[in-house]
């Protein structure tokens, strides 16, 4: 999927210079300098998106698709550039396939309502994993609930990775639609989605993968994964919040009705009866979050110029040196080992609850998530009410791991 | 603010050896609180004699600031009814609301005060009473779902 970084890159990774483009970094929280570990919740935004928004609306600012004037003109050059942008990121065979959401969760009640709800009988079954976030579980079940059909999910090891023969296994006749994710937001497995895409489409059944968390990490290329639905948001990948993209091959697209009917998606409207544009507009009903696309676009911009490779290759470094780092907390439970896995590192203390530790450790200025992580049938698996989870991004460093694991001992010596 | 400011040694203790945990021999009145926002379940069991709580019980998993705030409950709700249950829970909620500074009748509930300062972790401290006013009005399940933002 992606080839490796060279030495030279890590080598000429400056992470000071980095750090310095991220103007929230250099606060801090309680008196002590941020050490911001809760990237899988959302990252932090380079100088380059902050300024692409505030310029849009300070020179550009327009409706698009409507206007002919120039500020018109330049607004939709501007968002749909956004566009062919994220269509080359995801190596999309057309842009036409790119359909602007509000995130990951509208994309996946897109194909919920669009895709599935028209075709599902009584009986019919949509195949999830153990380990999906709630946005990847509960609009199957809305569907589910209207057409008689249920969502039936595929186990995990103990360790944190996708069964792969279960998953097959449950490939039957009557699964009208499989979603995976592709890395986990708890456990940061990276799911093996060509092998599943394949298996998917030797049956005939349509793959929908949830990139929410691998889309900042790993270079993606939806026709080389043979997936044929694909969502991501655009605030985890460093740009906007309310920003995101579905995915899906054009032959599905035009079998599926729009799921919100308004302006900019029609062709004509009549009482008698209304025609739709095509995709990806018959999906983008009403104004959009322009400025925000104009902003992930630049975040794409900022993404490609340090290069997936290096991020990923950085990251990796910082995984590798947190793993150990967090093997010499005495007491403390690390869930998701998975072999091929992000730098997602969810876990708890003996003697310590999550939701504690994460207000201690805010103390000693290191923000970490605490609570189900929208994963409620992953903390049942595992037995557990809740986890404290510390995600990386590459503009961490270890020293700043150094700080959260001294954070983590002071924590321990007043609770445990 | 410092940690132990919320983390004080009253919370810590309360929290670490909770009193009113366990199980009652012969409970009249039972229920179970979430709090969805982070997973946690507390149970609690009464022994209601003439409208009052004769003895009270909590069990379940849940942070220090929960376990102490059910644990300092168990003391302040003995001999209350619903009401003076409901008048107490009342009280409390403006102290950790930063409302009021203290108030003399909720004893070693006036510790969670710093909570002023930590809007999200209010629902903890708010997970027993709810769990608590279940309970006797014959509520089987509930959650701290619209309780204090």
């Amino acid at each position: 999927m992606s080839t490796q970084a060279s030495r030279g890159d890590i080598a000429a990774f400056d992470v000071a210079r980095i750090r310095a483009g991220f103007p929230i970094l250099s606060r801090q929280v309680h008196g002590k300098p941020l050490v911001y570990f809760d990237n899988a919740n959302t990252s932090q935004k380079p100088i380059e998106v902050i300024d692409a928004v505030d310029r849009f609306y300070r020179e550009t600012n327009a409706n698009v698709a409507r206007a002919v004037h120039s500020l018109g003109e330049a607004a939709t050059s501007a968002y749909e550039g956004a566009r062919d942008k994220i269509a080359r990121f995801i190596n999309a065979p057309t842009r036409d396939e790119v359909i602007f959401t509000s995130g990951t969760t509208q994309a996946m009640n897109t194909v919920a309502y669009s895709y599935a709800l028209p075709r599902l009988q009584p009986g019919d079954e949509i195949l999830v994993t153990t380990m999906e976030h709630h946005a990847n579980i509960v609009p199957w079940q809305l569907v589910a609930a209207r057409t008689g059909a249920k969502v039936i999910a595929a186990p995990i090891t103990q360790s944190g990775e996708l069964i792969v023969e279960e998953f097959i296994a449950r490939l039957n006749p009557r699964v009208k639609l499989a979603g995976v994710t592709h890395v986990s937001n708890v456990l940061g497995t990276i799911n093996p989605i060509r092998e599943l895409a394949k298996a998917c489409r030797a049956r005939g059944i349509p793959l929908l993968v949830d990139g929410s968390q691998a889309a900042p990490h790993l270079a993606i290329d939806v026709q080389a994964l043979g997936c044929d639905f694909y969502a991501l948001t655009g605030h985890k990948l460093y740009g906007p919040t309310g920003t995101g993209v579905l995915w899906a091959r054009k032959e599905l697209l035009a079998e599926m009705p729009p799921f919100f009917g308004g302006g900019e998606m029609i062709r004509t409207v009549s009482f008698d009866g209304t025609t739709f544009a095509d995709a990806p507009h018959k999906f983008e009903a009403g104004t959009p979050n322009i400025a925000g696309f104009v902003g992930l676009g630049a975040a794409i911009d900022y993404v490609n110029r340090i290069g997936l490779d290096t991020i990923g290759a950085i990251e990796g470094e910082l995984a590798a040196y947190m793993s150990d780092a967090l093997k010499s907390v005495p007491g403390l439970r690390l869930f998701g080992e998975a072999k091929d896995k992000a730098a997602v590192f969810s876990f708890l203390i003996d003697g310590v609850h999550a939701h504690d530790l994460a207000t201690l450790l805010d103390h000693e200025g290191v923000a970490v998530r605490s609570g189900h992580h929208c994963a409620h049938p992953l903390m049942q698996f595992y037995g557990v009410p809740a986890t404290a989870r510390a995600s990386l991004a590459f503009y961490n460093t270890r020293e700043e791991i150094d700080a959260f694991i001294a954070a983590i001992a002071k924590v321990r010596k007043l609770l445990a | 603010m410092s940690a132990s400011e919320l983390y004080q040694r009253i919370v810590l203790e309360h929290s670490r050896a909770p009193h009113h945990f366990g199980a009652l021999a012969a409970p009249t009145h039972r229920a179970e609180g979430a709090n969805p926002l982070c997973g946690d379940t507390l149970h609690v069991e009464l022994r209601v004699v003439d409208g009052c709580v004769a003895e009270i019980a909590f069990r379940g998993e849940a942070c220090a600031i929960a376990k102490a705030t059910a644990s300092m409950l168990g003391e302040a709700a003995a001999r209350l009814d619903a009401d003076g249950i409901a008048q107490l829970e009342a009280r409390f909620a403006r102290v950790i609301g930063g409302d009021l500074e203290r108030d003399d009748t909720l004893g070693d509930l006036n510790a969670l005060a710093a909570l002023a300062n930590y809007p999200s972790r209010r629902k903890c401290a708010l997970l027993p009473f709810a769990t608590l006013r279940a309970a006797l009005a014959g509520t089987a399940k509930t959650t701290t779902e619209g309780e204090h933002r």
